[in-house]
């Protein structure tokens, strides 16, 4: 059974159109990555589901229903930003948030054991992972089916990130349907069985992270590392090309033919090249095939 | 409604305040400041006014010189008090001159010759300056001043009356028509056509302490309960939570009742601290009756849903903050909050009497410091209740278009 179901979805902020016919399915239990650069459309369709925010066109079914302040209820978020109260402690918090959905508070201790929570501390003393853990115990107060996670690791470190991804695929293997937003491929990567690329409010790929990789076909990646110049120049040559932190990444058909090529312009723009490789696809590269852009 | 996430707000918000040093400031440390301050400068017995008098005078040889008048009036008292501070100028210019720079209230001149009239039973004249450029100041002083002579001008015929009687007894043959009593009766008659009697009684009007523990409820009302609505349910909106509320089960009527009553509950702890501080401190205060009560309710509901619906037409915690001052300051005085409505000028007593928290408070005062019957309050209150409700479909309808806005 679908967990969700969304056809043909629209909304527009004024003339800025966020969201143009956007349809998915997610199955139950699965989980689901919408991957995109900012503004792509993944924290619109995600408040759209999880807040109620307003859409132009469309329909929205949660287990088969229409998408309401009722099956909402089947539905817990965890956004971006911190929902606790910063005055109040991590206990009381969840306490508040119990009140306002209704739910049993006997699970309050449970889940600030089961997050590794600091119960009395305010929630402003906590750091950045500890806050993202109790937005997601808060989102499990009332035991929904469907969790939705909004860029969940943006802004955590190496440690806090791994425990959050073990977090996440522990309510997998309770059974529950998990629908991710990020921009980071890693994250989709690790932890997704599906995603959805989205580019200016668009599904523009949905698969599994080999089934998308496959659109690359039989390109090659070419990976360029050092102090680089003439970049500009090398994309007149191959368009297919990202550079991030130093590093370039440049699809080519044939690598052989390719590489003396690449490294021959690179050298007259006077670059100092440190190394170079051919490497497996990522979805970065996908996304850069697809619409001709890095995700950042 | 749903009781239990009202329940979940009010204590929720009363977490937060407790834990807030700036609101703990305005609930329980400004009406301990506001009451000791006020108190403590106008509270209890104001002592009688001290007049400064200056005379000018001329040194004469007669039995009664206008020295002898200076001197009686050196003397007046009351219950203790001098009255009559006085400075003694060598000419009339030189008084005019400490007159016109504010160095006395007043200045008599006793011209040549006053003593010599006064002895002979004439006419003596006596010039009083004053400076009339402060009316209240111009009423107190010439009101003392006349009032001594007035007096002054009694002893002195009662006195001319006494030597008369002297004489009739002497001269006057012992047997005729009508009493020598009689005729001392007509005469003293003519010179005190009325005998005035002083008798105290302590009236039932209210005490300064209690007009400023008042003061300081309508205060809190103007600011601490605009603000605190208004500010908090921003604050909800720039956090994120107010979407998060939105998105829950409970409705927007549970969050704004939640929200109001957290509200009530900590002005009322705040009014409380201050009736209690004022009983302990100056031994008197006001502790509402429950009608008194229900008008602090009702004009609590209008300042909550007016500071609401300023904030969500705004949408900012800083222009909540600044309107908030700009309608509350200048109505703490027009509104007859902090001063009483007597010293108001006729143009600003309209805005005391329409305005609804300025109406509340002066019906809340006519209630519990004058005790007017509660049936003549009630039209009022329903008026206000009315206009409170009026006020409160507005701010509702403000803040539904404002989480609309959010969506």
């Amino acid at each position: 059974m679908n967990a969700i179901e969304i056809k043909d979805l629209w909304k527009s902020y004024g003339d800025v159109k966020a969201l143009r016919g956007v349809s998915l399915e997610i199955k139950e239990g699965e989980i689901f990555a919408l991957l995109g650069p900012n503004g792509a459309g993944k924290t619109t369709l995600i408040r759209i589901l999880a807040e109620g925010l307003g859409y132009d066109k469309g329909e929205i079914r949660i287990f088969g229903e229409k998408l309401s302040k009722k099956t909402a209820r089947l539905i817990g978020y965890v956004p971006q930003e911190s929902i606790a109260y910063d005055l109040l402690t991590v206990k009381e918090n969840l306490e508040f948030y119990a009140d306002l959905y209704d739910a049993p508070k006997d699970k309050i201790d449970a889940l600030i054991e089961r997050f590794e929570l600091p119960a009395k501390k305010k929630a402003k003393e906590l750091s950045g992972g500890f806050k993202r853990r109790l937005n997601l115990a808060i989102s499990l107060l009332y035991d929904p089916k469907i969790l939705i996670l909004d860029e969940p690791s943006t802004g955590l470190d190496v440690p806090s990130r791994r425990k959050l991804w073990e977090l996440i695929e522990s309510f997998k293997e309770e059974g529950k349907t998990i629908l991710l937003a990020t921009h980071y491929m890693e994250e989709a990567e690790a932890l997704a069985d599906r995603i959805a690329i989205m580019n200016e409010g668009k599904v523009i790929a949905i698969g599994t992270a080999d089934e998308l990789k496959a659109l690359i076909g039989e390109e090659s990646i070419i990976q360029v590392e050092g102090l680089l110049k003439g970049i500009e120049k090398l994309r007149e040559e191959f368009p297919k090309l990202i550079e991030k932190d130093g590093i370039l990444r440049i699809q080519v058909k044939n690598p052989r033919e390719s590489l003396p090529r690449i490294v021959e312009i690179l050298i007259s723009q006077g670059s100092e090249i440190k190394g170079v490789k051919v490497e497996e696809p990522t979805l970065e590269d996908v996304f850069l095939k697809l619409t001709g852009r890095g995700l950042e | 409604m749903k009781l239990r996430a009202i329940k979940g707000i009010i204590l929720k918000d009363l977490k937060e305040i407790r834990r807030e040093k700036m609101v703990l400031f305005w609930i329980f440390v400004f009406p301990l400041m506001w009451i000791t301050l006020l108190g403590g400068i106008w509270g209890g017995e104001s002592p009688p006014i001290t007049v400064d008098v200056g005379v000018v005078y001329f040194n004469e040889t007669t039995p009664f010189t206008a020295y002898d008048v200076v001197k009686i009036m050196e003397n007046v008292t009351i219950e203790g008090v001098h009255i009559f501070n006085i400075r003694t100028y060598p000419s009339e210019n030189s008084g005019v001159d400490a007159l016109k720079h504010g160095k006395i209230d007043a200045l008599i001149v006793f011209p040549k010759g006053f003593g010599a009239n006064i002895t002979r039973g004439l006419q003596a004249k006596v010039y009083v300056y004053f400076d009339k450029s402060d009316p209240q100041n111009y009423q107190i002083v010439s009101g003392a001043i006349k009032g001594f002579f007035s007096e002054f001008e009694k002893r002195m015929q009662e006195k001319s009356i006494e030597i008369t009687f002297q004489y009739m007894e002497r001269y006057m043959p012992k047997e005729t028509s009508i009493s020598i009593d009689e005729i001392k009766k007509h005469l003293l008659a003519m010179a005190n056509p009325l005998v005035l009697e002083e008798r105290e009684v302590k009236g039932e009007t209210a005490s300064a302490i209690q007009f400023y523990v008042t003061s300081f409820i309508g205060i809190q009302f103007l600011f601490a309960t605009m603000i605190s609505i208004g500010a908090g349910t921003l604050e909800e909106i720039e956090k994120g939570t107010l979407r998060r509320i939105a998105a829950s089960p409970a409705t927007a009527w549970d969050f704004l009742i939640g929200k109001m009553l957290s509200t009530f509950i900590t002005i009322m702890v705040s009014i409380f601290v201050g009736i209690t501080y004022a009983k302990l401190v100056f031994g008197e205060t006001v502790f509402p009756s429950p009608l008194g009560w229900l008008i602090i309710f009702i004009a609590a509901v209008f300042s909550m849903s007016l500071g609401l619906a300023i904030a969500m037409g705004t949408r900012s915690i800083k222009a909540t903050n600044a309107i908030v001052n700009l309608i509350s300051m200048p109505l703490l005085f027009l509104a007859a909050i902090v001063i009483p409505e007597s010293i108001l000028p006729e143009w600003a007593r309209p805005i005391a009497n329409y305005f609804p928290l300025g109406r509340a408070l002066k019906d809340l005062r006519l209630l519990e410091l004058y005790h007017r019957p509660a049936s003549e309050i009630m039209p009022d209150v329903l008026w206000l209740a009315l206009g409170s409700f009026c006020m409160l479909v507005i701010a509702v309808l403000l803040y539904n278009w404002a989480v609309k806005r959010l969506k």
